[in-house]
């Protein structure tokens, strides 16, 4: 469905009347765009610093790198995702997939397994594993990433009730815990955690083949698909990358809840796409990615974080979130380049 | 001279239109090669063919005296054939260097990494094949026009270091976007390059051709019809090539054209729009066919677009039945009885899923209702009735649009509009990809609706058809009106005549 | 080439009933009790409810676009509903109905004037109608005042003739869905718009309308479905219809309706919405784990839509 939401590579469906057209089309974007979500952000700040001077507090920050950290994680893999020009709605569904693999493999008041840290594998490969049928099932079958991955995540989420039989899996294993609980520098190693996540998307989106074809199949896939680029597995690859993450959240869930459950992940959906679409990542594909992802994560968090300080109360969140998605992509739509909106 | 790329009695047919009828062609080494044609001359399929995309029916490509087969874009570049297209093919949203080694990142590929410091010194090495100094990290989007074309030929050079053999490079209308500086700038390169490669240059501006050209080539309706030295070949001699045999007056139902009526319905009154085209005068009478005629990029396409609702102007006014009005969209032009026959038939033309008969009803559809409820029966009896009158073939009033030759969709269309009222009907390109009896029935339709009063502005593919079928005709070029020029029966005016303030 | 295509169609056409039938039988063999009248009648008020909030849906579609808020809608208008009973009386169900419009409209213009995708233009007002829900209820389950259910909410709650009126109100929401898809200019607009948006656009089609249409018929239907949803379960709760998408969109894409646009009817959905019961149903005679049913759908709906879809209408598909 997306095919027609965006005229791809702009000056390839720009009108050929060039000698009257004043300046390239690109150009006329602002080069201030991109700053947009950080004053924001900065704004934000200030404005709740006014109101609840104790949002500067050490304390405060803390509390904002933890409630930080599981939708920096999911929203790195997620951000790939959306420079694809695609979306994936499994992302809830895989983590609690992983999360209750990981409650399940280490000491837990339901089964005798005591893996312990040997298990933190498992989830990660299992992530990435769902992450590829999500993809493959996207490719393969040809039909909309969206449906494709919402079905896969309703089968997860199914998957994980059916493993649990609807309960809930308390652990027993202080190491898993410690994950969220440990600081070092006095920062929980959970924060660290989506700091390497941070480094590993940088990395990849600058440094290797997979993370500048995101660009490129954003930009314009039927260009990438004459250039010979595999266009089909760079797609599966992606889903698979963002499998990966997602098994990373779910550890960290598990470590920050201290039990696992089908719906664990619930709400972290809306709040990922929420925060990369904010963050400046075009849903168009090809704009954006991962350090303005992290502005959107933090953004979002902090608008929360603020929210609770200025007294709103939790559940106003979301409806907030929903505003701030409509107001995101509409400013970051070029609706001149935009025709058919689907 | 030995031929790098040979094109041996090569034929491509769409359906029944023949896109390429015998064309044999010869490019040699480090020869500069001029195509010519009108639009729909068969450049582009030739293009096309050379690329990969499309493969002939029959004949051969010989390269370097061997056949070879192109089934894809890269079978192409492993044969040393680069293309830059009319339509720019950069990514705009990476980097110069990305673009230049798109689908080769590979040999830059050290322990997993992209060596972007190897990228961008290669890069750069073919940036200074077509001496443009630019920094290869930059996005392609903050280029001009004219840089990323030089870009795209540094890209099509990145072939010299990947094939053994002698490369050719297209070059597709590459004049269309470019101001006449960096025309020159773009000349003075590709004859710098000439040393290292075949170019074969596409336009239909015969100035540019016989510049830059060695030898050149004219097509027309599919073939070529001649080649020569470009020092043989003359300016005038290449137009009459390209336009062929004089025109047939009953080919166009001359003597069915009427003389229109003083009535104006439509007037554009230094009629402007940024970007597209600016001081556009002209008043369209009742019964009258007005023929805009000019080359891509002329403004043209963009004048048809306000008039359909599609390009909301920004300066100047529109008058219909002497009322200013502003059409915002389609849904504003067709209430004031401007209808429009686009180019793009089965994209903007028809529903190619719907019915013959939702498609012939669709714009009349308030007026078939009440209270927004449809009748009953009126509709199969309306269209069966167009069935009739228009003869669309095959009579089944229930068959999807898609289902239809392209002769028959435009008759839907033609039909369309003529049931919704139309005061005014707009044809973009009303024949582009029809067979001949399919075009006469479109000519006859003309004629019909003219005699019923309906005011018709017309962009044909041809010049033969713009005289043939107009009562007046405007010519513009860049983004305005050259010249006018009347064109009643028997005071036709010549093809050259309207040539000159084309180009 | 044109044969085969018009096999497909047909396939496609008649595919949907025939599992239907099949399915139907095979349940019936394996659990002689689900063919008769009472079960068959539970079969027909379970499926009312999601055959409602498909129809909404479908018309969405048709126009090539898709609802993702459908549950939040249907669980909002049960809310307002539950809420607003003891001041307003009857007046609380039309409010209910509003309150689903009022978000379809605000996703059409989302759409339309922001040119925001339909999926995430809906999902965001699936966020904010979620938020609403949560603040009007004061995020607790409201219980419909005792009384109240039997009489002002009678037209879905009671029965008439011995049939469950909710049953009753999905066969209305039928008839005047077919009628309008059938019978009406907005109807063949929205089959123009999804089949070929360009066209319809030059024909005069005033497209931005359609889809603001379509997207508040399925605001209102979400809410009728939520209204009948509260009535039937005595109460109004921000999460009542909280496992409502996923067999909603199922239902539309399994009857044959493609998620392309142009191709489908509200008749469809029907059968759709009744091939989603009769599996659920099937799943629980058989002994298949409730909770395992989310893998069957999610699987349905993947393999529905990639028989559906037309794919020369998505080049690229994304």
């Amino acid at each position: 469905m997306n095919d027609a939401i965006a005229t791809g590579a702009g000056a390839a469906t720009a009108p050929a009347s060039g000698r009257v057209h004043g300046k390239p089309r690109g150009m006329r974007l602002g080069r201030l765009r991109p700053f947009v979500p950080v004053a924001v952000l900065l704004l934000l700040c200030i404005g709740i610093t006014l109101i609840a001077p104790n949002f500067l507090t050490r304390g405060n920050f803390v509390r904002l790198g933890i409630s930080a950290a599981i939708p920096m994680v999911l929203a790195c893999g997620m951000t790939f995702v959306i420079l694809l020009g695609s979306i994936d709605l499994s992302t809830e569904g895989i983590v609690a997939v992983s999360a209750v693999a990981l409650s399940l493999l280490v000491k837990n008041l339901v089964n005798d397994d005591d893996f312990g840290l040997w298990a933190l594998p498992a989830p990660i490969l299992l992530g990435a594993a769902l992450g590829c049928v999500n993809g493959a099932v996207h490719v393969r079958l040809r039909i909309p990433s969206m449906i494709a991955s919402l079905g896969v995540g309703f089968a997860c989420i199914g998957i994980a009730t059916v493993v649990l039989g609807g309960i809930t899996v308390r652990i027993a294993d202080p190491l898993i815990r410690d994950i969220a609980l440990t600081r070092v520098l006095g920062i929980p190693l959970s924060v660290w955690t989506a700091l390497g996540c941070i480094l590993i998307a940088w990395l990849i989106q600058t440094y290797t083949r997979l993370g500048r074809w995101a660009y490129v199949l954003g930009g314009g896939e039927d260009i990438a698909k004459l250039s010979g680029i595999p266009v089909g597995r760079v797609r599966v690859a992606v889903y698979t990358l963002a499998g990966f993450f997602y098994g990373v959240g779910g550890i960290l869930c598990v470590a920050q809840f201290g039990q696992s459950q089908a719906l664990i992940a619930q709400g972290y959906l809306f709040s990922v796409i929420t925060a990369v679409v904010v963050g400046g990542t075009a849903l168009t594909g090809g704009e954006g990615g991962i350090l303005n992802t992290i502005v959107g994560v933090l953004l979002v968090t902090v608008l929360g974080n603020g929210m609770i300080l200025v007294g709103v109360p939790p559940y106003a969140q979301v409806g907030v979130q929903g505003a701030l998605i409509i107001v995101a992509v509409a400013l970051s739509t070029d609706r001149s380049r935009v025709r058919m909106v689907k | 001279m030995s031929a790098v790329l040979t094109l041996d009695a090569v034929n491509k047919s769409f359906g029944a239109v023949r896109a390429l009828a015998d064309v044999s062609i010869e490019i040699g080494r480090n020869e500069v090669v001029g195509l010519v044609g009108e639009n729909g001359a068969g450049k582009s399929t030739l293009m096309k063919i050379f690329s990969g995309v499309y493969q002939p029916d029959s004949g051969r490509i010989l390269h370097e005296g061997t056949p070879i087969v192109l089934r894809s874009p890269l079978d192409a570049a492993r044969a040393g054939i680069g293309m830059v297209h009319q339509e720019q093919s950069l990514l705009l949203n990476i980097s110069v260097a990305e673009n230049i080694y798109l689908g080769r990142e590979a040999a830059f590929i050290r322990m997993g990494a992209i060596n972007w410091r190897a990228m961008h010194a290669a890069a750069r090495r073919q940036l200074e094949k077509v001496n443009l100094d630019i920094d290869p990290a930059r996005r392609a989007d903050s280029l001009t026009f004219a840089e990323r074309q030089m870009v795209e030929l540094a890209k099509a050079l990145v072939l010299e270091e990947e094939t053994e053999g002698h490369i050719v490079v297209f070059l597709d209308e590459p004049t269309s976007v470019l101001e006449q500086a960096e025309i020159d700038i773009l000349f003075s390169r590709v004859r710098a390059l000439r040393g290292r490669a075949s170019f074969v240059f596409v336009s239909h501006r015969i100035d540019e051709i016989l510049e830059l050209s060695d030898r050149v080539y004219v097509m027309k309706d599919g073939a070529v019809v001649a080649g020569m030295p470009a020092a043989e070949a003359s300016e005038a001699a290449l137009h009459r090539l390209m336009v062929g045999a004089g025109r047939r007056t009953e080919y166009y139902r001359e003597d069915r054209q009427a003389a229109c009526e003083s009535r104006v319905v439509l007037a554009a009154k230094d009629l402007g729009c940024a970007g597209h085209y600016r001081h556009v005068d002209f008043e369209l009478h009742a019964g009258e066919v007005l023929a805009i005629a000019g080359v891509i990029g002329s403004g043209r396409e963009g004048v048809v677009r306000t008039l359909a609702g599609l390009l909301p102007h920004t300066e100047g006014r529109l008058e219909l039945n002497g009322a200013a009005v502003a059409f915002r969209s389609p849904v504003d032009a067709v209430r004031a009885g401007v209808g429009y026959v686009p180019q793009e038939r089965r994209v903007e033309g028809v529903v190619l899923p719907m019915s013959m008969a939702a498609n012939i009803t669709l714009p009349s559809l308030r007026r078939m209702s009440t209270w927004g409820v449809l009748g009953t029966g009126g509709e199969r009896a309306l269209a069966r009735e167009w069935v009739k009158k228009l003869s669309i073939r095959p009579p089944n009033i229930d068959l999807p649009c898609g289902n239809f030759s392209g002769g028959n969709q435009q008759k839907i269309v033609l039909a369309k509009w003529i049931e919704a009222g139309v005061r005014v009907l707009i044809l973009d390109h009303p024949t582009r990809g029809l067979d001949v009896g399919a075009k006469q029935d479109v000519y006859d339709l003309v004629r019909t609706v003219g005699e019923q009063g309906v005011a018709v502005l017309l962009t044909a593919d041809t010049l033969e058809e713009t005289i043939g079928l107009a009562h007046s005709i405007l010519v513009m070029r860049d983004g305005a009106i050259t010249q006018r020029f009347e064109a009643t029966p028997g005071a036709k005016p010549a093809q050259l005549d309207l040539i000159r303030y084309m180009v | 080439m044109r044969i085969s295509s018009q096999t497909a169609a047909r396939l496609r056409d008649n595919a949907p009933i025939a599992t239907l039938v099949v399915l139907v039988l095979l349940v019936g063999v394996l659990s002689p009790t689900f063919l008769e009248a009472n079960t068959l009648m539970l079969l027909a008020a379970d499926t009312a409810t999601l055959f409602i909030m498909g129809a909404g849906l479908t018309f969405v579609i048709m126009v090539g676009g898709i609802d993702l808020s459908v549950q939040a809608v249907a669980s909002l208008s049960s809310v307002v509903m539950a809420v607003t009973l003891p001041a307003l009386g009857f007046l609380s169900v039309p409010l209910a109905l509003l309150s689903g419009i009022l978000a379809g409209v605000i996703s059409g213009v989302a759409q339309t004037r922001l040119r925001i995708p339909s999926f995430i233009a809906t999902l965001a007002v699936s966020g904010i109608a979620a938020a609403t829900a949560l603040m009007l209820s004061g995020t607790r389950s409201v219980p419909i005042p005792p009384g109240m259910r039997e009489t002002v909410l009678a037209f879905a709650a009671a029965r008439t003739f011995g049939v469950p009126n909710d049953i009753l109100v999905a066969v209305a929401v039928l008839v005047v869905s077919l009628f309008v898809e059938r019978r009406t200019v907005f109807g063949r607009w929205s089959v123009a718009v999804g089949a070929g948006e360009p066209a319809a656009l030059v024909a005069g089609v005033p497209v931005n309308a359609v889809k603001i249409v379509a997207l508040a018929i399925s605001g209102g239907l979400a809410a009728l479905a939520g209204v009948v949803m509260g009535a039937r379960l005595s109460s109004g709760s921000p999460t009542l219809a909280n496992e409502f998408l996923l067999p909603a969109v199922a239902a539309v894409c399994v009857g044959g309706t493609a998620l392309t646009g142009g191709v489908g009817s509200v008749a469809r959905t029907l059968v759709g919405a009744l091939i989603v019961s009769v599996v659920r149903i099937g799943m629980t005679f058989i002994g298949v784990d409730p909770f395992a049913q989310q893998i069957v759908f999610g699987g349905v709906l993947v393999l529905a839509v990639a028989a559906t879809i037309d794919r020369s209408k998505i080049p690229i598909v994304k």
